[in-house]
């Protein structure tokens, strides 16, 4: 059996103590570098997926490998250094007195020197634009750099593989730009990033693959346009389809032929552009 | 784990004897029970006293949910065992089980009361007893939030762990310390949702009628009559079984009633 994938996860159940099942029969590779999305209904199962990749949860059958070494055998504090998880109530973990305490806080489990925790520090809060506030308390932030606080406070430890959890939501239009950025320079640095969304538009245009979820079992796991295009698929998973897939699909039945491979809104208001011009100077 | 505390005190709806009983009438059943085990410091006759809330135990189906409340404040046993041994003067393991007997008795009549008592009811009962409405209301609110607190412990539990936070430290100082990345969050995210559930109470316009309505009422059925009839004749049975041992009877006609280990 290969076991070398960055997370390779071993038909795995979960149920809770009260006896529900969460996760049944789950099966999943993870490559390095690989971006993906997690997406279902609310109770699918996906943030106790997560959880089982940290640790929080042991599932009751199966095995999870983090590259390669079986999870099972570590504490979940020596798993957060492989696998950072940024969980979506930034509230539930802010509580030093100033940012800079609170990124100092995560460093301080990694066996670091005095000088390396200070220059890490410096370096995440000016990554994250925090430097300004860094005598701020963290309870006083606004929900986006609170949001932003949150993910440096794993980001800083610098674990191999991301995962968050509804990271687009409450977020403005200008924090999203700077998560799509961020998760880029985090790609470019080779790490692996697990999203788990309800953002269809989100994940159709940024995130190459996604796994499915319904009633505690993966439905589909394969590139994102193949199954966020696939009415079944996105019934079953109570998703709609996105909505520059609909648009193009509007424009193909009233005859305007629309080039394959369109999946972001730039592209497509770019080509609606040439279209109408090309139209209009006829 | 210490979170398991908490079932002793979560209400689940079933029909049986002890849940359609009046909240009142297990109000007093609680008091009741917790005078009676103040009286004596015997172990013989607590004991009689704890055997007499077994049938109620069993007969609302709680045997499970009270096991498994009273073994999570095992460290509590054991604390009292190994100090009352230790420390009390003569018979100290005898006292220290009387006093182990002692507080499971309390703890099991008032986890039977809150674990058979719908907290709206319970709000309606303070109400009846003339406790005027807002902190009626607040006491039960208190209580139906205590599940939603469990729930949002375990998530900054899990966050704080997260990102390399470690339960289990060395040192008592340390151990205090690390309390505070989970109690922080835990009360900063408590004053704030106050705040919201004032603001949500507010905007549907809560206290603006001086009199109140409500949909559901309680009332005092003879089964409650019963019982409470029985309460009082146990209250009165062993108020004349203290008055027996302490005015030195017990120890002529029944010394097994005062027995006690020899050590």
């Amino acid at each position: 059996m290969e076991v070398f994938s960055v997370i390779f996860i071993h038909n795995i159940r979960y149920a809770y103590p009260n006896g529900t099942v969460a996760l049944k029969n789950i099966s999943l590779r993870i490559e390095k570098g690989e971006f993906v999305a997690i997406m279902g209904q609310n109770g699918a199962g996906k943030t106790s997926l997560i959880r089982t990749l940290n640790g929080l949860i042991r599932p009751t059958e199966g095995a999870i490998y983090i590259n390669g070494v079986n999870a099972e055998s570590k504490t979940i504090a020596e798993l957060s250094r492989n696998v950072g998880v940024i969980f979506q109530n930034p509230s539930h973990q802010l509580f030093s007195n100033t940012l800079e305490d609170e990124i100092k806080f995560s460093l301080k489990t990694l066996d670091l020197s005095k000088e390396e925790i200070q220059s890490k520090t410096e370096e995440t809060l000016e990554e994250f634009n925090l430097l300004k506030f860094r005598e701020r308390s963290p309870l006083n932030l606004s929900g986006g750099e609170s949001k932003k606080l949150a993910i440096a406070s794993i980001i800083c430890r610098d674990p191999e593989i991301l995962i968050f959890d509804e990271p687009t939501l409450g977020q403005d239009a200008r924090e999203i730009e700077f998560f799509i950025k961020l998760l880029e320079k985090e790609r470019k640095k080779g790490k692996t990033i697990v999203i788990v969304t309800h953002n269809i538009e989100f994940t159709y245009e940024y995130i190459p693959r996604t796994i499915l979820m319904a009633r505690g079992k993966i439905i589909a796991d394969g590139p994102t346009h193949n199954i966020l295009t696939n009415r079944a698929l996105v019934e079953k998973g109570s998703l709609v389809l996105p909505q520059i897939y609909r648009f193009i699909e509007g424009l193909n039945k009233v005859g305007i032929d629309v080039p394959r491979g369109l999946f972001s809104e730039q592209q497509v208001v770019e080509f609606v552009d040439e279209f109408l011009t090309k139209r209009l100077s006829k | 784990m210490s979170l398991e505390i908490l079932n002793a005190f979560k209400y689940y709806k079933k029909h049986t004897f002890v849940h359609n009983l009046d909240p009142r009438t297990k109000l007093f059943f609680a008091v009741v029970y917790t005078v009676i085990a103040l009286f004596f410091v015997d172990i013989i006759p607590l004991l009689i006293i704890f055997l007499t809330l077994i049938p109620l135990l069993i007969s609302s189906k709680l045997m499970k949910q009270w096991f498994k409340s009273i073994k999570s404040l095992s460290f509590l046993y054991l604390l009292i065992i190994i100090l009352n041994t230790l420390f009390y003067p003569n018979q100290g393991l005898s006292f220290a089980i009387s006093m182990l007997l002692r507080i499971i008795i309390m703890l099991t009549s008032f986890s039977i009361f809150f674990l058979t008592v719908d907290p709206n009811d319970l709000a309606l009962s303070f109400i009846k007893m003339k406790i005027p409405y807002e902190y009626a209301f607040s006491f039960s609110l208190a209580y139906r939030f205590v599940p939603t607190i469990a729930v949002e412990a375990r998530n900054i539990i899990d966050a704080q762990q997260s990102r390399g936070y470690e339960m289990q430290k060395k040192g008592i100082i340390s151990q205090i310390k690390n309390l505070f990345p989970l109690l922080i969050p835990l009360i900063v995210n408590s004053i704030k949702r106050a705040f919201n559930v004032a603001e949500a109470l507010e905007s549907r316009a809560f206290g603006s009628e001086n009199e109140r309505s409500f949909y559901f009422d309680i009332r005092m059925s003879i089964k409650d009559i019963l019982f409470m009839i029985y309460l009082i004749l146990l209250l009165a049975a062993f108020v004349n079984l203290i008055i027996f041992i302490n005015t030195g009877g017990a120890l002529i006609y029944c010394p097994w009633l005062v027995w006690g280990l020899p050590v």
